[in-house]
């Protein structure tokens, strides 16, 4: 396996802090969207499941204005419990773990409930101007998407990258030259 | 003439004049002369004496500046065959006698590790080499490694290279400069920044 541009002593070993760029932020928030929707499917399976299994009956969530919208409903408040739990908890969702980003306050400290909140409620209006609320992350300075923005939050990179710089020469032939 | 005080200085003058039986005058008085002494001495209370002395009156006038200027200490020290005391010393009989655990139960070990710089003994250390030279490598890569974790070490430095495409881009597209930007929160950057300075490069070369 070649080496990754961190371990090739890139200057990306020391950008731990540093503001997150858009295609990280991107790639983590759609690991979430499918985390998220792959749970909350798996859920709605199993009560399905469950229900079919006590009453004998076959329900199908999706049919029906009343059930569809408890469905909806329901998926909604996952989607913001997903998001403002973790947020709240580590500063990271399962998405943003996995691509070593994390939120922080504009400051550098870990943010609180009432900013994961507002982020999580506020990250919606980043869409619904035509996604116009994510330009900030191509061209403000310090990455400001709006939602970012209204919660006084910021995404850094958390991944240590000089880490699996060690670990990728730990992994080398010491008589080879690095 | 003579004078009141004149004839004690004729008796002494007479006793030691080279006349005979001069010698037994001689003897006399010195034997008078030991006794007289013997008993003054008796009689003096020398704790007393001592006592009356004012002793920080008779130091201040001594200049021991002025003594210690005319001490040649290399002389002395050369004089002094250092080989010679150390090769009698018997060092192992010193250490023997020093009972170890009662000097480290006196040591205030946290108040020596409070003054140790322990960040800038951090720095200092070629971990890189360290890690390739050592089996401390093998071990960090038995413990950390695996296909998952370097898939995940590819993927992540991959985003952010791709990050940094984006940016230099969006920034020439626009023609403007980023590079007195923040790097990131100023707090965090700076505390990090501090940790990962490799020994000799200061933060203006990072």
């Amino acid at each position: 396996m070649s080496p990754p541009a961190a371990a090739s002593g890139s200057p990306i070993v020391g950008r731990q802090g540093n503001y997150a760029g858009g295609v990280t932020r991107l790639v983590a928030f759609a690991a979430d969207v499918g985390a998220s929707w792959g749970a909350f499917t798996l859920a709605v399976a199993g009560i399905t499941f469950a229900i079919q299994l006590v009453t004998g009956t076959k329900i199908d969530l999706t049919q029906g204005r009343f059930s569809a919208l408890i469905v909806v409903v329901s998926f909604v408040a996952w989607e913001f419990v997903y998001f403002a739990y973790q947020w709240s908890l580590s500063g990271k969702t399962v998405g943003m773990a996995l691509l070593g980003i994390r939120v922080v306050t504009t400051d550098g400290g870990s943010i609180t409930g009432r900013q994961a909140v507002i982020r999580t409620l506020t990250l919606p209006l980043s869409f619904l101007l035509f996604g116009l609320g994510f330009i900030g992350i191509l061209l403000n300075k310090d990455r400001h998407a709006l939602h970012d923005r209204l919660a006084r939050t910021v995404v850094v990179y958390s991944w240590d990258a000089r880490a699996a710089r060690l670990r990728w020469l730990a992994n080398q032939d010491p008589a080879s030259p690095v | 003439m003579r004078h009141w005080g004149d004839a004690p200085v004729d008796q002494a003058s007479a006793a030691v004049s080279p006349l005979p039986g001069s010698n037994r005058m001689e003897q006399l008085v010195e034997s008078i002369a030991e006794r007289v002494v013997g008993l003054v001495i008796e009689a003096i209370d020398v704790n007393a004496l001592v006592g009356k002395v004012d002793m920080d009156a008779l130091l201040s006038k001594v200049d021991i500046d002025a003594i210690v200027s005319k001490v040649d200490v290399d002389a002395l020290i050369n004089r002094v065959d250092v080989d010679k005391i150390v090769s009698r010393v018997d060092v192992d009989q010193i250490v023997e006698r020093v009972d170890v655990d009662r000097i480290i139960d006196r040591v205030d070990v946290e108040k020596i590790i409070d003054r140790v710089d322990v960040e800038k003994i951090i720095q200092r250390v070629d971990i890189d080499a360290l890690v390739e030279q050592t089996e401390l490598g093998t071990i960090i890569a038995r413990s950390t490694s695996g296909v998952a974790s370097e898939a995940l070490d590819l993927v992540r430095a991959q985003g952010v290279g791709l990050d940094d495409f984006v940016a230099r881009w969006v920034n020439r597209i626009l023609r403007r400069k980023s590079d007195d930007w923040p790097a990131g929160p100023p707090a965090l950057v700076a505390a990090l920044a501090v940790a990962e300075i490799p020994p000799g490069r200061s933060e203006a070369s990072r």
